[in-house]
């Protein structure tokens, strides 16, 4: 361990600010080191929408001098590879194997590489089977509409929201890259609760989901990105079961200033099913702020099953994709700024979500048994 | 390009720095600059050139700014880099607030009353804290909200105030302030090459947030760009992509080590007042929260965009050839 504490000596000569390293045995070999294998940066694909696929062949086939000469500049590495233990117990015993072997196996179901905003593409793959499990099986999703997404360029989709876990989320994710014929990643927004949720938080950020926060939505959309919003967000997510079906208010409009702002065009989506896979029966909010959550919800399943109780039931869902609205068409993007305007496009969504998804439900008969019933 | 006929002359505080350091090497080799003044309490490793020379200026002492506002008029300098920062946290905590907050008040005395073309401070992305409500990429604009109580990065937001409220007040000066993401390297030396240089890393149990690093190298030549251009404001220096935070040390071949929020606080409390670790307990908003910066302005307007990807900064800290590390994770992944 080095020691960190600098001595108060304003005239003193100790390492004040980060010099070279005295542990490095050159310190200043950076320019005589040979370069030539690291001068053009070789790409390894750290940034955005890089296919897991393709990340690995920026490796360069190497021909037999080539190969040895490969060995000799490892060899010189190796020969001024910084010691990270004060004696470098690595070049006394021959623990290079064993290194490199935990380095694999911590890497192993690693996120190696992610795009800007934590998606990492084979976190995605790693999960489809349960997406599609939980699609196809589980709650026997009947998608319609998924023309009306285009098939590139940015659109923002807003859906309702319900249950207590973000199924509907990963439903609608999942609704688009499978059936959609240009099989697109839709980013979803995320509360904030949600986002910073210990284990869940993290497995949100890899499969797509992004923080809800406007300078996100935006930065995404302008990325010609497709972006899924909640605006009920947490209000949504809370609601009872006697509150079932019926849309809360829309935030504060954000989701309209995005799409004035950025000319995206609005893509409405009715999520029926939801509600009925973790119904909230009642909420205790009493303890639920001592461990960092708003409420602990109250299901049929939970908590008195437990952890398995999370588990959602299995409904039967509906997700219905409703025809663009461009906004941009009719108002300026400098009509984010007009409040008025703002607050009534938003609630003209909300009432038009609202129409799909009575109209929904009025065609399910059955919450949980429609594939029977039809 | 704005030099003058006779050549510019520039003044670095912070000489020592490795950030110092490598601007000296690199404006040795520049015939545009005629003169450099190193000042710091110790002479810089000069590069051979003789352009460069040493003068020992101690910013902790109180009638400095006078003995910098002679120096400043008396060698006609053009250009000011300030860079007398900590890269690492102290416990002389009073001293490092002398140095970094009071110290930055002297030369900005100084710079106020013989102006010069152009300042420049070095600052860090860490002045904008680690926080649940900071979006993915934290632009110039956003607040410096610095840490509730970590007095390492305070005492830079405090030093990047009052560079602001001087660039307000003179408007005559340009001043760029850069702000660096982690700088890992090599040979660089601070509190995240010291963190990830311990075999063992605390993680904090059930969070991974996205992590962002500059390479040493292309850190140096931002700076330099810096200087040669006219920008003024504030500038992200921030290499290639991001990472979570599991994934570097498992790149690193470091031990995870999670541990539960409170634990995790008390542990760091315990071992920081006993001197025996080099990061104090506020550090760890920083392994729970994401503190990303958007390069997109010094691309735009400093000219500058990294050379090297977060990956490759990583391996070539561990000293690694690429080729190595690449087929390690590749294998790892098959």
């Amino acid at each position: 361990m080095t020691d960190d504490s600098d001595p108060p000596d304003p005239g003193g000569d100790d390492d004040w600010y980060g010099e070279a390293d005295p542990r490095v045995p050159d310190a200043s070999a950076w320019p005589d080191r040979e370069l030539g294998f690291l001068g053009d940066d070789v790409y390894l694909g750290a940034e955005a929408g890089i296919p897991s696929e393709l990340a690995g062949s920026h490796v360069p086939s190497i021909s037999a001098e080539g190969a040895a000469e490969l060995r000799e500049l490892e060899r010189r590495v190796e020969q001024q590879r910084t010691p990270v233990f004060p004696i470098d117990l690595r070049r006394r015993l021959p623990l290079e194997g064993v290194w490199r072997r935990w380095r694999s196996l911590a890497m192993w179901g690693r996120s190696d590489i992610v795009d800007d905003f934590g998606r990492d593409p084979r976190a995605t793959a790693r999960w489809e089977w349960l997406f599609e499990f939980l699609y196809s099986r589980w709650f026997r999703v009947e998608a319609t509409g998924l023309d009306n997404i285009p098939h590139k360029g940015r659109a923002l989709l807003v859906a309702n929201h319900a249950g207590s876990l973000p199924y509907d989320s990963a439903m609608v994710m999942h609704a688009v890259r499978r059936d959609h014929p240009a099989r697109r990643d839709v980013r979803p927004l995320v509360e904030d609760t949600v986002f910073h949720l210990p284990f869940l938080g993290p497995i949100m950020n890899r499969i797509g989901g992004v923080r809800a926060d406007p300078e996100n939505a935006e930065r995404l959309l302008l990325g010609d990105e497709l972006v899924a919003v909640f605006p009920e967000g947490e209000k949504g997510m809370g609601k009872l079961w006697k509150d079932r079906y019926r849309l809360q208010r829309f935030g504060r409009g954000g989701f309209v200033k995005l799409a004035l702002r950025t000319g995206a065009p609005i893509i409405p989506v009715a999520v029926v099913g939801a509600e009925e896979a973790a119904p909230m029966l009642g909420k205790v909010t009493w303890f639920a702020k001592n461990i960092g959550i708003p409420w602990i919800p109250v299901t049929p399943t939970f908590p008195w099953l437990g952890p398995a109780g999370l588990l959602p039931l299995p409904s039967k869902w509906y997700v219905a994709f409703g025809a663009p609205i461009d906004l941009g068409k009719a108002h300026g993007p400098a009509s984010a700024d007009d409040r008025l305007l703002v607050n009534r496009l938003a609630d003209q969504i909300r009432t038009q979500i609202q129409d799909m998804i009575d109209e929904l439900l009025g065609k399910r008969r059955s919450p949980f048994l429609a594939a029977f019933l039809g | 390009m704005a030099s003058s006929t006779t050549g510019r002359v520039v003044a670095v505080t912070g000489a020592c720095t490795y950030l110092g350091g490598e601007l000296l090497r690199r404006l040795e080799e520049d015939p545009r600059f005629v003169r450099v003044l190193a000042l710091d309490i110790r002479p810089p490793a000069l590069a051979p050139g003789g352009k460069t020379e040493f003068i020992k200026i101690d910013l902790t002492q109180p009638t400095i700014d006078g003995e910098l506002a002679t120096l400043l008029e008396r060698h006609d300098i053009d250009t000011f880099v300030h860079g007398a920062f900590l890269s690492h946290p102290t416990h002389a905590s009073e001293w490092a607030h002398e140095l970094e907050d009071v110290g930055t008040m002297h030369v900005l005395n100084a710079c106020a009353g013989v102006e010069p073309r152009r300042f420049i401070m070095i600052s860090t992305t860490l002045v904008y804290g680690a926080h649940p409500k900071n979006p993915n990429f934290l632009t110039e604009d956003a607040e410096l909200r610095g840490h509730r109580d970590s007095r390492f990065v305070n005492d830079k937001v405090r030093a990047e105030r009052q560079v602001q409220r001087y660039a307000k007040e003179h408007p005559g000066v340009e001043v760029a302030v850069l702000r660096f993401a982690p700088i890992l390297g090599p040979t660089v030396s601070n509190m995240y090459t010291r963190f990830f240089s311990r075999p063992v890393a605390p993680v904090m149990m059930g969070h991974d947030p996205l992590m962002q690093f500059v390479h040493e190298q292309d850190a140096a030549f931002a700076l330099q760009q810096a200087v040669e251009s006219r920008a003024v404001g504030a500038f992200n220096i921030v290499g290639k992509g991001v990472l979570p935070y599991t994934t570097v040390l498992a790149l690193l071949g470091r031990v995870p080590l999670p541990m539960p929020q409170l634990v995790a606080r008390q542990l760091t409390k315990i071992l920081w007042t006993t001197q025996l670790v080099g990061s104090p307990p506020s550090f760890l908003d920083f392994l729970l929260y994401l503190c990303v910066a958007d390069g997109a302005r010094a691309r735009r307007e400093l000219g500058f965009s990294p050379r090297l990807s977060i990956k490759r900064t990583i391996l070539d800290f561990l000293g690694i050839a690429p080729e190595d590390g690449a087929t390690d994770v590749a294998r790892a992944q098959a």
